[in-house]
């Protein structure tokens, strides 16, 4: 288990201000939904916490590094992002990567405790006996929880995920945050999933961090989560 | 005037210039058509059209000779019993005497020649892959960034430029004009052909899938191959097929410069004058060309997503006999 520190993060795109001076702390093992309209830079901040990008100013630090190691967080993307052509054991391997050199990944020579890692997150997502089975011909919900195996096969201290369900019906939406919320509780991983569907968000967040045009407008539990801070979120006739 | 009424009247006065354009075009395209067969004959066009029609009668008389394909050196027992026209290939049935003529590996049997071609062909494109594959993934941008990775462009467009029919010149001083050149002249243009359609396909990746590799800590050789070559795969094998295809067409060409298998056959027999045995041989390159597109393109289609439903090597084997699924009428 391991903190997030959000410290100060600016980032600038050309003359676009996508975030605005964003600080917070995430506890060890908390659960954290961010909320947000779209374009509010959601994604630009999950992408800092990764080290997938680089803040213009401020810093994050996970644990007690800087962010940047990648392997230490895993991610779940919206678009699932999978390798359609491989199966979906295959496509769990692919979060063991940074523990394998080249030439080994190839030729899927991986350690026997990474594969018995990946069996284990497809286990974990309730796949196990769609292992075999090529990515491609899954359902959206299917291989989202293939992208939860993945991000888990990494062993990360941290999870985020980037709208995980956005493009999913309602009961695989479902599903899909109901198995990413027992694989955080199982495995003690911080997770911070950021999320539109306000409904989906109040079911399974513990506690919400809405930003709203690159600033956090709000950061307060289920109760303090009101209409009146939804409207504040999401609509232009109130004034933030 | 309403508002829709001035959209209206606008959009049609765009319709009339750009229906105006395309007529101007098209009269351009065949005044320049025109003038050109006038430059390539040397003549007027009705001059030209005038002496083909007064040929026309001596060119019936050959394609006359063509008409009665000789098959007399179809395999060894053919051409030793002497076996003319179609003789020629029903007596040369027989697996010993199939497999005893393409042993021989020479070029005065239309079935050795045939196999030479088609040897040729797949071996050059083989040779050629590594390197293609190489060159093709260093020469797209997402792998190698922006001015360097147009070394490894500049130099496939460099060897797509140079005809597969003057590599083999080219190679003269290493293994003289011989089914060997032809090979090496088949793979140097496997390189620029197939390499450049790798690259083209590169560049057309999804960025996702990349992102979720990087994101893992993956290593950059790892990003390559499991974010970007992995998306790929497919369609590198199709258009692998494709080139395949090119290169057993290529083969034929440079036999006929000197490079070995059935060009080599076709060319001499024409130079004899014979042109029954060509036509066999004009016959067997049909075949060959044929029987290399119908597998290739065959196995393309169980490459596509969903034509690739989980088959036994013995179902797709017996597929290729069903030739209602090449017509394409074979029912889903």
């Amino acid at each position: 288990m391991q903190p997030v520190t959000v410290a100060g993060v600016t980032k600038r795109f050309g003359a676009t201000v996508a975030l605005d001076d964003v600080s917070f702390r995430v506890a060890p093992g908390e659960f954290v939904v961010i909320l947000g309209p779209s374009g509010a830079g959601k994604s630009t901040l999950l992408r800092i916490i990764n080290g997938l990008s680089a803040p213009t100013a401020g810093e994050v630090t996970i644990g007690d590094a800087p962010a940047g190691q990648t392997a230490a967080v895993g991610m779940v993307f919206q678009m699932h992002y999978l390798i359609e052509s491989l199966s979906a054991y295959r496509n769990a391997l692919t979060g063991a990567l940074s523990r394998a050199s080249w030439p080994a990944s190839l030729l899927t020579a991986y350690g026997p405790e990474d594969k018995r890692a990946a069996l284990a997150a497809l286990e974990t997502v309730g796949l196990l006996d769609a292992a075999q089975q090529r990515a491609g011909s899954m359902s959206g919900g299917q291989k989202q929880r293939v992208g939860i195996a993945r991000a888990l096969v990494q062993q990360p201290a941290v999870l985020l995920a980037d709208e995980p369900v956005s493009s999913l019906d309602p009961k695989a939406a479902r599903d899909v945050m109901r198995y990413m919320k027992q694989a955080a509780s199982d495995r003690g991983l911080t997770t911070i999933a950021s999320l539109h569907q306000v409904n989906i968000a109040r079911e399974f967040g513990e506690r919400f961090i809405g930003i709203r045009d690159g600033t956090v407008v709000f950061d307060g539990d289920r109760d303090a989560l009101t209409m009146d801070v939804i409207d504040q979120l999401y609509y232009d006739e109130v004034d933030v | 005037m309403s508002a829709v009424d001035r959209s209206l009247a606008a959009l049609e006065r765009r319709l009339w210039l750009r229906r105006l354009a395309s007529i101007l075009v098209v009269v351009l395209i065949a005044g320049a058509t025109y003038a050109g067969m006038g430059y390539i004959a040397g003549s007027s066009v009705p001059k030209l059209l005038g002496d083909l029609a007064q040929q026309l009668p001596v060119f019936a008389e050959n394609l006359a000779e063509f008409l009665r394909p000789n098959f007399v050196d179809f395999t060894i027992r053919s051409k030793a019993e002497g076996l003319t026209g179609l003789a020629g290939l029903t007596g040369s049935l027989g697996l010993s005497n199939l497999v005893g003529t393409i042993l021989t590996g020479s070029n005065s049997y239309i079935v050795s020649a045939a196999v030479m071609t088609v040897v040729i062909g797949f071996v050059g494109t083989v040779l050629g892959f590594p390197l293609a594959l190489l060159f093709g993934i260093l020469g797209s941008e997402r792998v190698t960034p922006f001015p360097f990775n147009f070394i490894f462009r500049a130099t496939m467009s460099t060897i797509r430029a140079i005809p597969a029919l003057v590599w083999v010149l080219i190679y003269i001083p290493l293994a003289s004009i011989s089914p060997t050149s032809a090979m090496l002249a088949v793979a140097t243009d496997t390189i620029g052909n197939l390499g450049r359609l790798f690259t083209d396909e590169l560049e057309e990746i999804e960025e996702g899938p990349i992102e979720a590799i990087r994101s893992t800590g993956a290593s950059r050789p790892q990003v390559i191959s499991f974010g970007m070559l992995s998306q790929v795969a497919t369609s590198f094998i199709a258009w692998t097929l494709y080139i395949l295809e090119i290169n057993v067409r290529i083969a034929i060409s440079l036999g006929v410069v000197g490079g070995g298998g059935i060009g080599q056959y076709l060319d001499l027999q024409l130079g004899f004058l014979e042109f029954d045995k060509a036509m066999a041989a004009l016959i067997m390159v049909v075949v060959i060309v044929l029987a290399v597109e119908l597998t290739s393109s065959r196995l393309r289609a169980r490459l596509r997503p969903g034509g690739g439903e989980p088959t036994t090597l013995g179902e797709a084997v017996r597929s290729l006999g069903d030739w209602r699924r090449w017509t394409g009428t074979a029912p889903r």
